[in-house]
């Protein structure tokens, strides 16, 4: 059975491993997910901090791991996150793609120009981030779990978080590791590879791109072809991915990463479709198996854990599910789970 | 004789000729009729003091007095970006670091500027081909400083001059290619057209405002940016020993170098002198090579004349002048005249004569 559960300093080598592999083989890991043991074990203390409802020492908003956890090996399979304030006390950085009309009436041209404004207009938003999982679990049923779970998470701390959610895509990225994006603009400014910098993204503070990226707008047709071509474009990889995210309700606006072109998806928090379709019910036990796939959570905090099961929901606001789940859930008869449907 | 005078009303033709042999890339010269007139009724207000002072066009013909044709004109304009908004690029940089990295990055980038605007340039110079050589580039280019120092309160403390940029045969600019073409739409040759018109509008309403970050432009665009086309070296290099440097400044088309000097630096200013004309009844040989003549001008705003003569001519208070050249520079004995070296011997000639 698939667990999603707060990521725990005991999780922090197997967490490593994911990065390892879903590094060399598959897309690029997520940068908001460091790959250094030390920065790995600050930001599951942190999380853990923000679990317990707490502040953290550096007075830093709250910021959520958790891990897709193997019950029947307790092998993890998986992290997703969930920064509570993008940006994390710091500014978050996006490029917004806006137009302007340059038209002269005297000479009949009227061209649309196309320009990226360095933007920190989604800082503050709640963020989802940090999504790795091992390959061979892509367009499974855990995949969605992992995912949906952390909307469940803020179904149901829902005061932790603000009106509005974004979440990064990850952008075009060639076979040979090259980035065009990266190659047309940032590199010039950056004066270094486009892994270095989106590994320093993720650990260091965010002031090596205030002080390194061009402070001014930049015009999209002086980027290169491929570059143009790769704004707002999701890597293929990352496409399920996309998919799930749209269906939930995110959409992609104007705003792009700064360092791949990636699309950034937002939402509104209250019109996330798990969440306006989950429930809030109480737990009963199911004599037999059967009923429809939902993702279930339960717990507030640390104790919170989400799972898949077949569940036979009744119009009164139980809950039948095996017992085997209460378990899972760290729940018994009649506690208050919260049920979506898949 | 040749004679650097106010452009006049009958030179229209001649300086249509010219201006359309000189073919692209001459933009303040357009081979138009309209504008050259425009440009002639605008100087002779000039000269006649009938227009605004900063308002003042500036322009000189070199007459050939035997055939009393105009083979060269050159000009200042005595404020630019009054009455329309003067654009350059300035090339400066953008530095962007990163102690915690240890990156420390300079980017060039291109800033447009108005700059320039209020100041004197000088421009429009054009020498017919069967003219070139023998001193007279430097006659027609050179007369405007002394012009410029005579009448100082009429111009700025400063000039400077927009050399032609880079393109190739078929008038192609590789910066224009990477940048202007992407904005504008159309072909180097019309926009520089268009700008020479006169009606910089249009740049104003489809330039790009935002600065432009070198890194991002092709190599080829790259390498342009404050160089001269082929043609115009010699000229840059006759600018360079009046004192005039590049100022940071390119042409927002072609990426061509704006150079700029002070008017009391200027090399023909620094070295010019204050003589008494003596008309002389003795035989002259007008007929000597650039390097032993020095530039003599009348001291009259309205009818300034500049023209040539042997530095042998030149006396400790006074200058020695055959009667014809009198008549051109429309003096008579006893009339202040001001001296000003053609070429670098001819300087120590007129240091000698102090």
């Amino acid at each position: 059975m698939w667990l999603v559960r707060p990521a725990l300093q005991d999780d922090a080598n197997q967490i490593l491993e994911i990065a390892g592999t879903a590094g060399s083989s598959t897309a690029r890991l997520s940068s908001t997910l460091p790959r250094q043991r030390e920065a790995l074990a600050e930001k599951i203390e942190h999380s853990l901090v923000s679990l317990a409802g707490k502040t953290s020492a550096g007075g830093q908003p709250p910021r959520f791991l958790f891990v897709l956890e193997d019950t029947v090996t307790g092998r993890v399979h998986g992290t997703a996150g969930i920064d509570a304030r993008a940006g994390n006390g710091q500014p978050f950085y996006n490029y917004r793609r806006d137009a302007l009309i340059h038209a002269s009436h005297e000479l009949g041209i009227s061209s649309r120009v196309d320009v990226l404004y360095p933007s920190h207009a989604l800082t503050g938003h709640t963020l989802l981030c940090s999504f790795s999982i091992t390959p061979e679990l892509r367009n499974t049923e855990a995949f969605e779990l992992l995912s949906r779970a952390r909307i469940l998470f803020i179904a149901g701390h829902r005061d932790w978080f603000p009106p509005s959610v974004a979440v990064e895509i990850q952008g075009v990225q060639l076979a040979d590791g090259s980035v065009p994006f990266w190659d047309s603009l940032g590199r010039h400014f950056f004066n270094m590879d486009f892994e270095t910098a989106d590994q320093h993204s993720g650990v260091l503070s965010r002031t090596f791109i205030a002080e390194l990226m061009p402070p001014n707008p930049v015009y999209v047709t002086l980027l290169s072809e491929a570059a143009q071509a790769a704004l707002g474009q999701p890597h293929e990889l990352t496409v399920p991915n996309l998919e799930l995210l749209q269906r939930e309700g995110f959409q992609a606006g104007c705003y792009l990463d700064i360092f791949d072109a990636g699309p950034v998806l937002e939402a509104r928090t209250d019109a996330l479709h798990t969440l306006v379709t989950s429930r809030a019910k109480t737990l009963h036990g199911a004599s037999e198996e059967g009923g429809d796939t939902c993702l279930i959570s339960a717990g507030e905090g640390a104790g919170f854990r989400c799972t898949l099961a077949q569940v036979a929901d009744t119009l009164e606001g139980t809950l039948k599910v095996p017992v085997n789940i209460w378990d899972v859930l760290g729940k018994t008869a009649g506690d208050e789970v919260r049920v979506a449907p898949c | 004789m040749l004679v650097i005078r106010p452009l006049q009303e009958n030179d229209l033709e001649d300086l249509y000729a010219m201006a359309q042999k000189a073919g692209k890339g001459m933009t303040t010269l357009p081979a138009d009729r309209d504008l050259l007139q425009r440009k002639i009724n605008l100087a002779q207000e000039t000269f006649n003091q009938r227009c605004a002072p900063e308002a003042g066009l500036y322009l000189f013909a070199l007459e050939d007095t035997e055939t009393r044709k105009a083979v060269g004109i050159s000009g200042i304009q005595a404020r630019v970006g009054l009455d329309e908004v003067f654009y350059n690029y300035r090339l400066s940089v953008t530095v962007n670091a990163s102690k915690e990295l240890g990156v420390h990055v300079r980017t060039p980038t291109l800033h447009l500027s108005n700059d320039m605007t209020d100041i004197s340039e000088i421009c429009s110079l054009l020498l017919s081909d069967a003219y070139q050589g023998g001193g007279n580039g430097l006659l027609l280019s050179r007369c405007r400083f002394m012009y410029l120092d005579e009448f100082r309160k009429h111009f700025s403390e400063k000039v400077f001059a927009e050399m032609r940029g880079v393109s190739d045969e078929q008038g192609l600019s590789p910066l224009w290619d990477a940048l202007g073409s992407k904005f504008f739409d159309m072909k180097f040759t019309e926009a520089d057209m268009l700008s020479g018109l006169g009606n910089k509008a249009f740049i104003a309403e489809l330039m790009p405002k935002f600065p432009i970050y070198l890194p991002m432009l092709p190599d080829s665009a790259r390498a342009v940016i404050g160089r001269v086309h082929d043609n115009t070296a010699p000229a840059l290099k006759m600018l360079q020993a009046e004192g005039f440097n590049f100022n940071g400044m390119v042409d927002i088309f072609d990426g061509g170098p704006v150079v700029e000097a002070f008017v009391h630096t200027i090399r023909t200013v620094r070295d010019s002198r204050n003589r008494h004309a003596m008309v002389t009844r003795k035989a002259v040989n007008l007929d000597v090579p650039a390097a032993e003549r020095v530039m003599v001008s009348n001291r009259s705003f309205r009818n300034f004349r500049v023209t040539t003569v042997p530095a042998s001519c030149v006396g400790t208070d006074t200058i020695s002048l055959p009667p014809a050249v009198a008549e051109a520079l429309q003096i008579e004995s006893g009339d202040p005249v001001r001296l000003a070296p053609l070429k670098d011997r001819a300087k120590t000639a007129v240091k000698a004569a102090r």
